[in-house]
């Protein structure tokens, strides 16, 4: 019973590709996005009625509070990203150029990797863990290479793949070296005695650089600007969101779960890694005019906050990496959610073309400043507490240093988060007419990520 | 002649040789091949270097369980999935760029 959503979902990505199969072709493309969000809610729901704690499969599928946590992020960001699809699957919409090809093939494949993603964060043993991880990634390339009429999305798809399957190489590596040395698959059987020998680290060091690549740490963080460009914004919101949270997973797996020993020995690199990244991703964000690719470099800068509740071994940095991956995805896909939107009806990609957003059309613009100024960590937004229970996590590890340089990081990303704003409250628009049309699912998306934006910062969780 | 091969065995050292230098070939391979296809073809070469580790390790370390082995059987079906998908992206990309060279394909620009 407790494998329950992720068998919803991938029932559900078979009903929709047999139902495309028989049914007449504009069926799917109608219904198949409300199909897919009524099926989300079930897993939702099955997953908030089920007990939290379960051990299937001899210990190699474990449900805890943890694990469900993880799973809660995946399926409201699915829930949101299938939302703001359902117009650009169904072709409602202005532009269509930016019209998704083959709807139902796409939900599935959505659905596909979020069962990945699930079965991810639940698997104990290193065989679930790689097929899991690469389930939730090998879609993943599909998904960024979907839009056949744009060439930029082909290049996206060639450049992910190539650096995914290195990073999986390196991974996949690492693990044979940490089972080398334990003679053990079970990463919940690896005892601490092994911790110090010279071989695990250098298999830990390389898993941490394959998953770093999903995190997009810096250095691993190369493909994320152009897979985020050229990919369709839709997967990109996807990825943003759901594929740095899977990563986070695993990491969390390492470096709690099964290594915590080595939480002392390597949290100065850790620190180091989380201050490049987060320091890179703000400074290459600012001279960014793509707003896409100015989405990928905030959302690096994000990974090296997240990463700085790995510092301290400490009960507060878990439920602070836990928290902010909520967070994170929430405020995230409500500036996704105007990104989607604004482009879908007018393909305006530019920060520039923002101009006077908040005059033609209020609403979103309103919409997109609160989503920016949570990513930004201003109160009383969630984005605050969640940086707030951060910083504080590191503070607690002794390293002051880095929550000073975060503190002014949070700074330095305000002031490339208000260019956006600026042009859509403060310059004029540019006269022509522009109209964003949607249906009632992407508006109830958008509602939902941002009442979960305004309330995450408001009520308190913990 | 084979006393002297039963005599020089290689031993668990040797094997691991062999996988670092097949894992380095293969990452010398995807950072200096142009041509798309050979750049998977050096990935394939990364991959079956872990999955050679797991083989030898199951051998040498952990002889009494088969883990290392169902690994390995795991992982070349999963690199067979990803061949599959890379191979789908690079036909769609030639049709367009009549190229698959990697360096070429560089629409985006910082």
């Amino acid at each position: 019973m407790a494998m329950l959503p992720e068998f919803i979902l991938l029932s559900l990505a078979f009903v929709i590709l047999l139902g495309d199969l028989f049914l007449p072709k504009t069926t799917m493309r109608q219904w198949g996005a409300l199909l897919a969000l009524l099926g989300l809610v079930g897993a939702l729901g099955s997953l908030l009625l089920l007990p939290q704690d379960a051990t299937l499969l001899g210990g190699r599928f474990v449900m805890d509070q943890i694990t469900w946590w993880f799973k809660l992020v995946f399926l409201v960001a699915g829930l949101l990203v299938v939302g703001f699809s359902a117009d650009l699957l169904s072709g409602r919409i202005q532009d269509q150029k930016m019209v998704l090809d083959s709807a139902a093939e796409f939900l599935a494949v959505i659905l596909f990797t979020l069962s990945g993603m699930l079965y991810l964060v639940s698997s104990r043993d290193m065989v679930t863990l790689y097929v899991s991880l690469e389930l939730a990634t090998i879609p993943l390339f599909v998904l960024t290479a979907w839009s056949k009429r744009d060439e930029l999305s082909e290049e996206a798809g060639m450049k992910y793949l190539i650096s995914g399957a290195l990073a999986s190489c390196f991974m996949i590596y690492g693990l044979s070296l940490i089972y080398g040395v334990t003679g053990v698959m079970e990463l919940t059987q690896l005892d601490a005695e092994y911790a110090t020998h010279p071989l695990v680290w250098v298999g830990l060091a390389m898993v941490t650089a394959g998953v770093g690549f999903k995190v997009t740490l810096v250095p691993f963080h190369m493909w994320a600007a152009d897979v985020y460009q050229g990919a369709p914004t839709l997967v990109t919101a996807f990825l943003s969101v759901a594929s740095k949270t899977a990563g986070v997973g695993v990491l969390f797996h390492l470096y709690i779960r099964v290594f915590i020993e080595l939480i002392p020995d390597w949290s100065p690199v850790l620190a180091i890694a989380a201050f490049v990244t987060m320091t890179l991703g703000n400074l290459v964000a600012i001279v960014q005019e793509n707003v896409k690719r100015f989405m990928a470099f905030s959302s690096i800068s994000q990974a090296g906050y997240i990463l700085m509740g790995f510092l301290g071994p400490t009960q507060e940095g878990v439920v602070a990496i836990l928290f902010y991956l909520l967070v994170y995805a929430v405020s995230n896909l409500t500036v996704f959610g105007v990104i989607i939107l604004y482009s879908s009806s007018t393909r305006r990609e530019n920060i520039s073309e923002y101009r006077g957003l908040s005059r033609t059309h209020p609403g979103l613009a309103l919409i997109m400043m609160l989503g920016l100024f949570s990513l930004a960590g201003i109160p009383p937004l969630s984005g605050f507490t969640g940086k707030f229970f951060l910083f504080s996590a590191a503070a607690k590890a002794g390293y002051y240093w880095l929550v000073v340089a975060a503190a002014v990081n949070s700074t330095v990303s305000l002031y490339y988060y208000l260019r956006i704003v600026r042009q859509m409250y403060i310059e004029a628009p540019d006269g022509s007419e522009v109209r964003v049309q949607m249906s009632w699912m992407p508006r109830m998306a958008l509602g939902l990520a941002l009442i979960g934006t305004i309330l995450l910062g408001v009520v308190p969780v913990f | 002649m084979i006393d002297w091969l039963a005599a020089h065995a290689p031993t668990l050292k040797h094997w691991l040789i062999l996988s670092s230098a097949l894992f380095a070939i293969g990452l010398y391979g995807v950072l200096a091949r142009k041509n798309a296809i050979s750049v998977l073809m050096s990935i394939e070469i990364m991959l079956n270097s872990a999955v050679f580790n797991l083989i030898v390790f199951n051998r040498y370390i952990a002889p009494k369980g088969a883990d290392g082995q169902v690994f390995a059987l795991f992982v070349i079906a999963v690199a067979a999935a990803e061949v599959v998908v890379g191979l789908a992206i690079f036909v769609t990309l030639f049709n367009r760029r009549k190229t698959l060279d990697v360096t070429q394909v560089a629409a985006m620009k910082d």
